[in-house]
């Protein structure tokens, strides 16, 4: 669905992590990995768009029910506790701000239907081609794939997106694994603009009880 | 990848509809989005920017794009268009101060060549509220007779009580269905 357009010619190689140093990261390469990365594939200035992520949340459709919400709050009170909810107990690194720590309970991976939203607000350029390519593993089985793109995105705008998916069905031996083994289940986050990548995110979950909802 | 592969997988895209909410602001864009997704309704702001939706429906995936109405923004409506399978225009029915502005703007977006194949379904928004326009009014108004371009229907709605926002949109696929899966 995205518009076809001419692939701009050769973008200098910008900073990229030191493993993968010598060549840009193309949404083709992440859609090929098997595995969760080692490293963050760019810089957290590689996002020059200042695309900020102010909400992450999930709910049941089926119920109605919010099993997750992490937002950061609007400008105007920034005082107070910001940031909840960011995993407590690990020492402070740079990545920190590019890394999620989910806990649910067992029945969150009997749910039917769920909604999955962001937020996030663009700084003064305008984005072109702005394309998320989410993917999910536990341990290195590939358990789903997001590809969306958003395209265009307004200077100073505040935009939203809900992916609203069937839970994929997954085998019962598989889902005791996942419940036994908190965090090995994971995600990488990749987020280009111009096919150039500009974000790149991780998440880990745990399905084992521990959050209160 | 084999042949029957990228055929399958042509198809799947081809499921696929792009739906974009465009009107004037407070038409109740967001509104409607979110009454027809289920959530919540009491605390919604202005949008300065875009909300998506991306749900299954009817076997078809829906890309809904709801792209902020006010002034400044109407602008940037045009980087929305691509690939646009299905038009929802939004009008606050009971807003008859703003209805010639709302006419001049659905009328100049309706001669963009990139909508020029999309079904457009006009949405007579908040009929719950007294001294709303009827359908057959805004039609008139908004001189719908004229255009000759698109498929069309005008829908009355509330996106408070949800009244007939599933009805719209199913004729809008089915016209939409018939326009390009022709082959199914």
């Amino acid at each position: 669905m995205s518009v076809v357009r001419e692939k701009r010619e050769s973008i200098p190689n910008k900073p990229v992590a030191p493993l993968e140093a010598s060549k840009a990261i193309t949404p083709e390469d992440v859609l090929r990995l098997t595995k969760i990365t080692d490293t963050y594939l760019c810089d957290p200035d590689a996002n020059i768009y200042d695309i900020d992520f102010t909400r992450f949340k999930i709910r049941d459709l089926e119920s109605g029910a919010v099993l997750f919400e992490i937002a950061k709050p609007v400008p105007e009170n920034v005082d107070e506790n910001s940031e909840k909810n960011v995993e407590s107990d690990e020492p402070i690194d740079p990545n920190s701000g590019r890394f999620v720590r989910y806990q649910f309970t067992p029945q969150f991976l009997k749910l039917k239907t769920v909604g999955a939203t962001v937020e996030f607000t663009v700084g003064g350029k305008p984005v072109n081609r702005f394309r998320m390519i989410e993917r999910h593993f536990f341990r290195d089985k590939l358990l789903k794939t997001f590809d969306f793109e958003f395209g265009f995105c307004i200077p100073y705008s505040r935009n939203t997106c809900e992916h609203i998916y069937e839970f994929p069905v997954l085998p019962t031996e598989l889902v005791n694994e996942m419940i036994a083994s908190p965090f090995e289940t994971r995600s990488d986050s990749f987020y280009f603009v111009d096919d150039f990548l500009i974000m790149h995110n991780k998440a880990d979950y745990a399905y084992n009880g521990g959050m209160s909802t | 990848m084999g042949f029957l592969t990228v055929l399958k997988k042509m198809k799947q895209k081809e499921k696929e509809m792009r739906i974009l909410m465009l009107g004037l602001d407070n038409a109740g864009k967001t509104t409607i989005l979110k009454r027809f997704n289920g959530e919540p309704i009491d605390t919604i702001s202005p949008t300065l920017g875009f909300n998506i939706k991306t749900l299954e429906h009817r076997g078809f995936t829906l890309n809904l794009w709801d792209v902020g109405g006010q002034k400044s923004l109407r602008s940037y409506w045009r980087n929305y268009f691509e690939c646009t399978d299905g038009l929802i225009w939004v009008v606050d029915s009971a807003d008859k101060r703003r209805l010639e502005d709302c006419k001049g703007e659905l009328h100049t977006l309706l001669q963009e060549e990139r909508l020029a194949g999309a079904t457009l379904l006009i949405f007579a928004n908040k009929q719950d509220l007294p001294g709303a326009c009827s359908p057959e009014q805004l039609k008139e108004i908004l001189e719908l007779d004229q255009i000759k371009t698109h498929h069309w229907q005008i829908a009355k709605c509330s996106a408070v009580t949800g009244e007939n926002l599933l009805k719209g949109v199913d004729w809008m696929i089915d016209d939409i269905a018939a326009r390009i899966f022709t082959l199914d």
